[in-house]
């Protein structure tokens, strides 16, 4: 059985095999033993290369959770790369929410021209004052956010250009 | 001698569970208070009896003061537990608990205004004889100011008098810089707490964060439980915190409690309390900074060193009960540390992280206590603070407990919302921590822009996810056959029509 992970900018292969003992894991090329200790919902107890692991893990959508050793990696499944389609602006303008909250202001009107690091609004969750700055010089192309309006997060506010 | 049958705790998260625990430890029934965003949460599955009390807004839920009167008269709870933030330290609530005819398990109103309010609380202290930062709390009209400064010297920090948790905050190095700090300081207290009046205070450079932890029955007997150290901060949070201080030699210590207990008993306090001072390590002096009038998220480490349960105290001596012990009998013992898990972003500026809680794996052993109010499933939402869970360990030397907190760390499993590991093992690890060089403003200098390292993907967490592919939804059948273990992985098994290769 064949399977590719998305960590960050990298796509990793996995393969596995039965044996005898357990399984061959093949990760990138490289072939590993494995043998299966126990295994529980979320908990998973191996010998990796004859060394013992206890690795727990959860499924969130289309993306998995694996901690080992105190190290949470967060793995998803690879991505196609996305071109943008004719009329459609290059993702990296974009200024999105990062989180839900909402507006508390607003410091910039549609068409102003912008220095990158420029605090372009504020918004306000848990507590906390957050100061969205633009990620490049350029003019406001569009704002679609108002002050007082509750926001999603990755919800887009404002999209910068040239 | 008569104590509560049933409380109600008007809190969520670890300190509600906190608290039922020692209620039910006492044997008093517990009823606890939710918010719709809360119906299932850990303190509502725990609780003898669960009230709902509003929307998820705190405002219109956990501030609610009418809707919880309403569920403790409709539990018949004798007494309201506050925990700490939310309603603790608001003086109308415990007024208002009071003319409802119960208890508020805490001080009086009358105590809690008093040290409400930064420069009341200084006045009152000044009155006391206890020392505190060489300030200025008068009229703040920019002439005064300057005067004020220069008087006090620089550099000097402009406040808000109603203030906290570093907004309203200006340091100011030179006299120059003095009205253009106080003006971006009033603009920032006016929009935070509606209220811009501005006071100074003496900045100490590398000052240590100390408090004291006081305890006071309602016959008369004051005392302290020693000093907490919670000087690493980062934007005025705490992360970690421990006793005892290293600072503190056996005569400052005994100097600040008394101090502590000199402070409490100024306002006439009852019930447990916090007397936080600044130490300006140089000069060995200490300032009275402010009391918090409530619970302390930190007070495991302090629970730890002396062998008492503090919250438990606290429902007893609301309940009467004169406390059986003096200053003298109290001793510290080994050394506590606590860590604070927040669900926040270090990658992303710390920003707060929400999600669904898939996974949340607690460390238990010798010395390791966990308080947290979450399990696995629930979800982290952004209407209340960040805090998931403090991990507290114990152990003989300051050494030793430190590394079985990064032990206990390494093995706590939390999946589903990123949280703030990374950082604490960084600053864990740290030779200045490790050495106890550290002082307020040190996580912030020193960590001005730190980005968690990047985690190599190990083979193992890859190998061991493409298995996770074959594991069944139900809880799988173990024997004590390995044979029959491994075959229930085979892909043979498999019945979907699949083909090798794919």
């Amino acid at each position: 059985m064949r399977y590719r992970y998305q960590s960050g900018e990298r796509v990793y292969e996995i393969s596995l095999e039965r044996q005898a003992n357990g399984y061959r894991a093949t990760v990138d090329g490289w072939p590993y033993s494995l043998e299966v200790l126990d295994s529980q919902p979320g908990q998973l107890s191996i010998r990796f290369e004859g060394r013992p692991l206890t690795l727990y893990w959860a499924n969130d959508g289309e993306r998995k959770w694996v901690s080992m050793d105190g190290c949470t990696f967060l793995l998803s499944k690879p991505s196609s790369n996305r071109h943008p389609r004719p009329g459609e602006r290059n993702p990296g303008d974009q200024v999105r929410a990062p989180m839900p909250a909402l507006v508390r202001s607003i410091d910039i009107a549609e068409g102003d021209r912008v220095t990158k690091g420029q605090t372009l609004l504020l918004l306000e969750a848990m507590k906390m004052e957050i100061r969205l700055q633009a990620p490049r010089d350029g003019q406001v192309l569009s704002l679609t956010a108002q002050k007082g309006q509750q926001v999603e997060r990755d919800q887009v506010l404002i999209e910068i250009g040239d | 001698m008569a104590s509560f049958r049933k409380i109600l705790i008007a809190n969520r998260g670890e300190i509600a569970v906190r608290i039922l625990r020692a209620c039910r430890e006492l044997g008093i029934a517990t009823v606890a208070v939710y918010s719709e965003a809360d119906r299932r949460a850990l303190h509502v599955r725990l609780a003898d009896e669960a009230i709902s009390i509003g929307p998820p807004p705190a405002a219109q839920s956990y501030l609610n003061i009418a809707s919880i009167i309403q569920a403790a008269r409709e539990s018949g709870a004798q007494a309201i537990h506050p925990g700490y933030g939310f309603l603790s330290e608001n003086p109308d609530f415990a007024q208002a608990v009071h003319d409802a005819g119960l208890v508020f398990i805490g001080p009086s109103p009358q105590a809690i205004q008093s040290m409400g309010n930064k420069a009341e609380a200084r006045a009152r202290m000044q009155a006391a004889g206890v020392q505190v930062v060489p300030g200025y709390q008068g009229s703040d009209d920019e002439f005064s100011l300057q005067s004020a400064a220069a008087e006090i010297g620089f550099p000097v920090l402009v406040k808000a008098a109603a203030g906290g948790g570093g907004k309203g905050m200006r340091v100011v190095r030179q006299p120059d810089e003095l009205l253009e700090a106080v003006g971006a300081a009033r603009r920032e207290a006016l929009h935070a707490f509606g209220d811009g009046h501005l006071i100074l205070e003496r900045y100490v450079p590398k000052a240590h964060h100390i408090e004291f932890q006081v305890l006071a029955d309602q016959h008369g007997n004051t005392l302290h439980l020693f000093e907490r150290e919670c000087s690493l901060q980062r934007r005025h949070q705490k992360i970690i915190e421990e006793t005892p201080s290293s600072l503190l030699d056996e005569d400052l210590r005994v100097e600040m409690g008394a101090a502590a207990v000199a402070a409490a008993k100024a306002v006439g306090y009852e019930n447990a309390g916090t007397v936080e001072f600044i130490l300006d390590p140089e000069q060995r002096a200490f300032y009275f900074l402010e009391m918090n009038t409530r619970l302390q998220v930190e007070h495991p480490v302090t629970e730890f060193v002396t062998g008492l349960d503090i919250v438990q105290w606290q429902i007893r001596i609301a309940a009467g009960e004169r406390l059986p012990f003096q200053q003298a009998d109290l001793r510290q013992r080994g050394h506590a540390i606590e860590a604070r898990l927040y669900a926040e972003d270090p990658a992303n500026d710390f920003l707060p992280a929400t999600g669904p809680l898939l996974r949340l794996v607690e460390q238990k052993g010798p010395g390791v206590r966990v308080d947290s109010g979450f399990t696995s499933g629930d979800e982290i939402t952004i209407h209340y603070d960040a805090l998931l869970a403090k991990i507290i360990t114990y152990a003989a030397d300051r050494p030793s407990a430190i590394r079985k907190l990064q032990s206990a760390l390494q093995e706590t499993v939390l999946l589903g919302v990123t949280t703030n590991w990374q950082f604490l093992q960084a600053v864990l690890a740290d030779p200045d921590f490790l050495n106890s060089s550290f002082y307020t403003t040190w996580i912030e200098e020193h960590y001005e822009g730190w980005k968690p390292p990047v985690c190599d993907l190990p083979p193992e967490v890859l190998a061991a996810a493409a298995l996770t592919q074959f594991q069944p939804d139900e809880p799988s059948f173990r024997t004590t056959q390995g044979q029959a273990e491994r075959d229930a992985y085979s892909p043979w098994k498999i019945a979907n029509g699949f083909r090798t290769g794919e």
